[in-house]
Parts: C-alpha cells; structure tokens; sequence
C-alpha cells in the first residue's frame, strides 16, 4: 500500500502539470499575436462615377458612395439606421437645435477639424458650401432636382464654430436633408469661384492624371490617390486613409487602402467575386448569382432591406385610367408576392404604401384593395361595363436596357397576374431607357413601371415627389388633389412626430382612394465578400462605409 | 495601273465608304426614340434649362445643319463633344482606342497562326480522323457565341483553376505600364504589353499579358474557324498540284514543301479573308469587351448607345470605318504585291 505522503506527491505532481498545460495554453494564446487587419481592400462595383465627385453636380450612387469616403457631413446617420429621427447623429457638428416654429436650425461645429490640405474647417466653410450649392444650380445636380433652394433660404456664420441656417420651410426632414452627400462639406480652396457670380463650370469635374483637384472634399476618412477614366467611365480609382480625418482618434478608417476593380457587367462581377479576384463585390449582382455565391462557403453575402422601390404608374390625363373605378380594378388584381418569388427569387418584399415598411408613415394601406382581390376587380370592372366577351384591354410599358431590375420579368408577372382576374388583357411593350424616357415626357404611355431611389430618408421622399401636384410632374401621371396636396405639406412641415405619423395615415388611405400610383415592391440590397471580411452595415440610408470595412489578414 | 495609283484609288475610294457609313449612323441615331437632353434631367424637367442645353449642343438646328457642321468638323479633325459628360468625342474614343487595338492585334495573331496551322495539318491529313477532329473543332468555335465562350473561359481559368483574372485590363493596385522615359523623351503606344516591354519591367509585362490572354483567346478562337476551313481547302488543292509534285519529286523535304512551297500559294485568300474578318473583328471585340470588363471602344460604345450620344457613336463608327478601311487597305496591297495580276 502506498503511503499517504506519496499519493500527496503524486496529487501535486499531477496539479502542477494541469496548470503548466493551462498556463501553457493561455500563454500560448495570448502571447500569439493578433490577427491582423488587411492593408489594402480589393473592392468590385459595375458602377461608375456618372458625371463627377463634386457634390454640387454628382446625383448618382457611385458618385456619392466616393463622396461619403472623401468628405462629411455636419450630421450623419448610425450604421444599421432605420430613417428614425434617433439614428441621426453628430458627424462635423457636435450638437444642434431648432427654433419652435422649425424655420431656423443651428449647429455647434466640431473644433480642431482639418482638411488633408492642413486647413482648418470652419462654419465658414459650411457656409460656403451651402452657397456654393444652391447658386451653383447645376440642373443635372442633386440640389435642382431635391429642390433644395426651395427649402434653405440662407445660411448665418454665428461665429467661427457655430452656424445657423434660415429655411423658407418648416422642413420636417431637415436633418435627413443635410446627412445627404450634396450636401457635404467641401473645401474652398479646390472648389474656387472662377468669376464673380457661382455657375456651372465652376463644378470640379475629372482631371487626368490629377486626383486631388477632381474632387473637392479632403474631410473624409480618405483621399482619393488614384482615378482613372477611360473614354468617360472609371478604369481604376484607389483610396488612402487621410491622416488628418477627424475621425482618426476613433481608428477610422480601419483599412489603409482601398483599391476599387470595375467590371461592365453584374456576371463579370459575381464571377470576379467567385474567383477571388476582389475581396468585396457591391453593386450590381443579378439574383441567381447572388443565390448562387449564398451557397459558396467561401463567400459571405449581406443582405438588408433597401431603400428602393418600384411602382406602376397610369396616365390619368385620358381614359381610361382617368377613371378611379379601373384604377382601383387593375391595383386590385396585382399579386405582388408572385412578383418578388418569382422575378426576386424572394430577394424583394412586397409594398403595399409608396413609404417602405419599417418606416414612418408606413401603413400598408394598398392590402385592403388584395394581393390579389379579383372579386373586386371583377365587381369594379363589371360596374364599368367589362366581361369576359369584352375585356378591359391596356398596354403596360417597361424599360429594357436594365435601368431597372429584370424589368421584363415584372411586366410578365404583371401581365400573368392581371390577366387571370379574368377580365383585364395586357399588351405589353417594352423601350431601352432613352426612348421609355421620351415617351414618359410625351405621355403616350397608358401604364407604365418607374423606380426610385430616395434624396433623403425620411416619408416625405416617397410621397412628395409622387402625389403633390407640383412634386409628381416628373411622373407625367397628371394626378391632381388639393386634399393630398394639402396634406403633404402639412406631413412635411410639421413637427410633431405623432402629428406627422396620424397624417402619413390619411395620406396612404387618400391613396387608396384615389390610386394615383400602385406601389409594388421594395428590393432588397446586397454584397458579397470573401469570409474574412468585417464591417459592412447595408441599411435603409444606401450609404457604403467604406471606413468601417476591414478583413483579417 | 501602277502600284502606287492602285493604292491612290483604293485611299479615294475609302471617303465615301466613311460618308455614306457616317450618314446612315447619323440619321439611324436621329430617327431612334430618346432625347440626350432629356435624359439629363430625371426629375427637374425645367424647360427653360432643357433648351439652353439643346442650344449648347447644337441640337436645337435643323438636321441638314447639324449634318454640315459635323462632317466640316470632322475634316478639321474634330469629332463633337459627347453628349452626355460633354468632353471631346476624339480624346475619349482614342483615350479607349489602344485597349481595342491590343485585343484585336492578338485575337488576330491567335486567330491567323491557329487557323493556318490547324488547317495545314487537316488538308495533309485529308478525310482522317485529324482532320474530322480539326473540321468540328472549326464549326464548333466559328458557332459558338463570343460571350459564351468567354465565360466558358472565365468559369474554367479564373473561377475554377485560379490561373486568369476573369476581368479588366490590369491590376489596379499597380501602376499601369508607363511606356518609356528617358529624360524629355516620353514613348507609350497604349498597348500595355508593349509599353510594359518598353518601360522594362517584365513583371508588369507579365501582368498585362495575363489580363489580355483570356479575351484575345476568346475571340482568336471564334474567329480561327473561317482560317481553318480556308486553308485546308486552298492546301489540299495546291497540295495536288503539279509543282507541288514536281518540288516532292526533287527529293525536297516534306515540311519545305508543305509550308515554303504550296502554303504561300495557299495564303493569299487567307490573306484577304483576314482583311474582310478585321471588321467582324471589331463587332466580336464589342462582345468580348463587355463580356471580360475591357475598357476599349465597344464598351464606350454600347454605353454610349443607351445614352443616345449621338457624337460620341458617331466619332467611335467614324473611328471603326477608318480602321476597317486602312486594314483593308493594306490587305489589298499586299495582296497586289504578292499578285501583280491584281494590277492589271
């Protein structure tokens, strides 16, 4: 029999080995060194910079995306943001406030922020790019076509940190206005005023072999190294963290370099993607490939509701959809989930109000007219003296040149879902975007499928522009009421949430009413990327950090 | 008819080929629905502004007028200004031009030396199995869409084996090839494998040579079918003729026979097949271009139609037909100078 001393011996023994191989093991981790982040990110986009990356003419989604990586705003929105008042939050301004009547707005600025050129922002530099915007006017620019000198009437230096703006307005979105990327801060000394007054050749636009001077912002997170265009599309473009971004103390951006690969087409990406030429691929990927890369192990794809959203459009200036009753009939028979399983693969949701679900204002008002109720349809149409020897017979116009998404699928859907009320025929016919433009301008089409990209988050910017008689005269659908134009303008100057909320609500069932459009579908937005890649926020606002993306080396 | 006025009537010829091309384009563009000023403004259809861009590009004069000013334009080199980002039409077409040069020099190389040895070998090995294989292998490439094949290739060689990037021209976290520099004297073609020769660095050669290689083999390959069939045939005719026999009979090796005897007899319609295959070249680089994300012409091209900018199509079919003609231009002086018949 073993002796107590040796079993004790051989019960510390065995002790020690325990924590040696723990403190072994532990040590072992965390003497290892930390998995390191990616120097340069291979970025893979089918876009392209449209006109410029000046944020006085640039109105695209590219264009833009690089504008938020070289410049800010006075306020931005949260990562994963919603479009609620509460995912606003401070980005050059600090703090703000407004007056009680919602006409004046002041911002406290953020001190000790520098341009990459070494110069120091100020509130006259906020001033000055306001200005510089609004009288610069450029009709293919963002500030013509929100109408933003209908909403600011003129901006105050209060002092060097403190800057007040003045609105002709209450302007319920008007925080949501300036988180816009026309409305970031440029720089005064690469943006100059050639003559005395602002005009349109005053726009900074591409300069070979110059970066720096094609763009005028220098705020951002980073600066633009590398822009390349061939022949009026982007070839090569990298970017390079700014050293002297504001941002910096927080350790943004968290990747040095980012170097963007464009492609023509959204298969040439997903094949890019796949191959592992990039690391990231963001816009535009058809949705097989996207299902297809969801079942690579090697990719990884993000997914979010995004802001955009389709919706069918009739002409109501002649018969006969300046008839309600027919409107209402062919709202009646649309199925909308056929169209997102079908054309969307369930990559889509359906929409029932012109303001995407989730948001403010949303009610999901058309579902009382079915998804699809051909029994009212038929009831509709019957009262208007159709049956089935003498059908309600429409042309329905899509876009062909890919302006839109699978814009043929729709209309196919459509037609299917339309035709088997029993009581409706549709033609279909179908024009590249130039000519499906003319013949919006010309209102020769009966009904016809649009799309929309928001200027800023908020409901307003999904039913002004739509319903208000002078917001809608883009469409050409020659929808007129007093009633909703009244009520839109109280919906966007008002104050009160709860107040804004109770008359969104009266705005959608005035829809209902009165189907001046049919909303559709909202789609959803993608990415795809290699596995080791962190950091990307897809939300309602479409904006792309590029500053908060890194992989692990 | 001498030779150099052969080549003077030939030159002469080409202007009105190039007018009557222009024309057609210039009116076909007209003609199609779409605006290039209203597609300008989206949401703000203010008129006022709309017709001071109609005046800006000149689209406010009748037809006949904007005709006359294009073609003295063009006669004093200038192409317009693009419709839609209005930057000069001749910077940005030749600014795309070299990428579509480079491509169809190689599709055109792989297309011709594929072509004639494929063919030599299936005319030697007349109604053999080798020459069944060869003969498929010619329909099947000469049918098969460019885009397809391209993403056969971009599957196989980029997604698949890792080998090939699957897009674009060159890596874009390098420098592009800057051609040579040696003090104030500056020289780049624009081709990048000859520039990256030229600037000396043979890893940027390398590089470009591996963006280059899967479009140019796409399109080598679709086009090397007509070369295939032609060349077995013209060979396995000139293979039968009697100073064919008489050089075999000499005792002459066969390979000597075979290419320095009867393939250059053989080569001069391959010659000018080459010359009439050029403009379907550049309709296949269309395709392949966007197939393969190849900044050249055809992607400016198809960009610019959805635009309807009318200049910038314009100056790239202006651009298209002058290349055309000066290929087959120099394809029938060749052609004149290895048959002094044609002379005649």
């Amino acid at each position: 029999m073993r002796s107590a001393k040796a079993i004790s011996r051989v019960v510390i023994a065995v002790v020690l080995i325990v924590v040696i191989l723990i403190v072994g093991v532990v040590g072992y981790y965390l003497a290892s060194p930390p998995a390191t982040v990616k120097e340069t990110l291979l970025m893979g986009t089918t876009d392209s910079v449209e006109s410029c990356l000046d944020p006085a003419r640039a109105y695209d989604f590219f264009g833009f995306e690089i504008i938020q990586s070289l410049g800010s705003p006075l306020v931005e929105y949260k990562p994963g943001a919603t479009g609620a008042a509460s995912d606003i939050q401070p980005a050059l301004a600090n703090t703000w406030s407004s007056s009680s009547d919602g006409l004046t707005w002041t911002f406290n600025l953020r001190q000790g922020v520098f341009y990459d050129d070494g110069s120091e922002f100020t509130a006259d530099s906020v001033k000055y790019t306001f200005d510089r915007g609004i009288q610069i006017a450029d009709p293919d620019g963002a500030w013509v076509g929100i109408g933003i000198d209908g909403i600011i009437n003129s901006v105050e230096v209060v002092s060097k940190y403190v800057v007040k703006f003045n609105l002709k307005i209450p302007f319920a979105a008007f925080l949501s206005l300036i988180a816009g990327q026309e409305c970031y801060i440029v720089d005064p000394k690469y943006a100059p005023k050639a003559g005395d007054a602002w005009s349109v050749n005053d726009v900074v636009v591409y300069q070979d072999g110059n970066p720096r001077g094609s763009n005028p912002m220098g705020l951002g997170p980073y600066t633009l190294a590398n822009w390349t265009r061939v022949a009026g599309k982007d070839t090569a473009m990298r970017l390079e963290a700014n050293p002297r971004y504001w941002g910096n103390s927080s350790g943004l951006p968290k990747t040095k370099t980012i170097v963007v690969n464009f492609y023509t087409s959204g298969s040439g990406l997903a094949l890019a993607m796949t191959a592992g030429d990039v690391d990231i691929a963001f816009r535009q990927l058809a949705t097989t490939d996207i299902n297809n890369m969801k079942t690579n192990a090697n990719l990884k794809v993000w997914e979010a509701a995004g802001p955009f959203i389709q919706y069918l459009c009739m002409q109501q200036k002649n018969a006969p959809f300046n008839n309600v009753n027919i409107r209402k009939a062919v709202a009646a028979a649309i199925n909308r989930t056929a169209l997102v399983q079908t054309v969307f693969q369930g990559d889509a949701q359906p929409l029932y109000s012109m303001i995407p679900t989730g948001m403010m204002g949303n009610t999901n008002a058309f579902q009382s007219v079915g998804d699809p109720n051909y029994t009212l349809t038929q009831e509709l149409l019957g009262a208007e003296g159709y049956s089935e020897s003498n059908k309600f017979t429409f042309t329905l116009w899509y876009e062909t040149s890919g302006h839109y998404p699978q814009s043929q699928q729709q209309a196919l859907v459509l037609q299917d879902s339309l035709q088997k009320s029993g009581l409706i025929t549709v033609n279909l016919e179908g024009r590249d975007w130039a000519a499906y433009r003319t013949a919006r301008q010309e209102e020769i089409m009966p009904a016809y499928i649009l799309g929309w990209y928001p200027d800023y988050i908020d409901p307003d910017d999904y039913i002004q522009p739509f319903v208000s008689s002078t917001g809608g005269s883009w469409i050409h659908h020659n929808y007129a009421s007093t009633q909703m134009d009244q009520l839109v303008e109280q919906a966007r100057s008002s104050t009160d949430a709860t107040a804004r909320a109770n008359l969104y609500t009266q705005i959608n069932n005035l829809m209902v009413q009165d189907v001046p459009i049919i909303p559709l579908y909202m789609g959803n937005q993608f990415a795809v990327s290699k596995t080791n890649v962190q950091g990307i926020y897809l939300d309602i606002t479409q904006n792309w950090r590029n500053w908060l993306v890194y992989a692990q080396g | 008819m001498t030779l150099r006025t052969y080549i003077i009537s030939r030159i002469l010829l080409t202007i009105p080929m190039i007018f009557i091309l222009l024309t057609t384009v210039f009116v076909v563009m007209r003609v199609l629905p779409g605006d290039p000023v209203l597609l300008h403004f989206e949401k703000s259809e203010n008129l006022e502004a709309m017709n001071r861009l109609r005046v800006a590009l000149g689209l406010d004069q009748p037809l006949w007028l904007q005709y006359v000013n294009y073609i003295f334009g063009l006669f004093r080199g200038d192409l317009g200004k693009s419709m839609q980002d209005f930057s000069p039409v001749a910077q940005q077409v030749f600014s795309a031009f070299p990428a579509t040069l480079e491509l169809a020099i190689y599709s055109m190389i792989i297309a011709g030396v594929l072509g004639v040895i494929l063919g030599v070998v299936a005319s030697k090995s007349y109604n053999k199995p080798k020459d069944h294989i060869i003969r498929v292998f010619g329909i099947v490439t000469y049918a098969i869409p460019v885009f397809f094949l391209g993403m056969l290739f971009q599957l196989g060689f980029g997604v698949g084996l890792h080998w090939l990037p699957v897009g674009n021209r060159f890596d874009m976290s390098l420098s592009p090839p800057a051609g040579l520099n040696i003090g104030n004297l500056h020289l780049a073609t624009g081709l990048y494998t000859i520039d990256s020769i030229l600037e000396g660095n043979m890893f940027k050669f390398v590089t470009s040579f591996k963006y280059l290689l899967l479009p140019s083999l796409t399109l080598g390959l679709v086009l090397c079918g007509v070369f295939i069939r032609l060349t077995r045939s013209n060979m396995f005719e000139t293979l039968r003729l009697d100073f064919v026999t008489a050089a075999k009979a000499r005792g002459l090796k066969d390979s000597t026979v075979t290419y320095g005897y009867a393939l250059r007899n053989a080569f001069l319609p391959v010659l000018t097949m080459m010359g009439l295959q050029f403009a379907m070249l550049l309709g296949g680089a269309v395709l392949t271009e966007t197939t393969f994300s190849w900044p050249g012409l055809g992607s400016y091209l198809i960009a610019r139609i959805n635009f309807r900018d009318y200049t910038a199509i314009q100056g790239t079919v202006v651009v298209f037909g002058i290349l055309v003609s000066i290929v087959s231009l120099i394809v029938d002086i060749l052609y004149a100078y290895l048959d002094p018949r044609i002379r005649l």
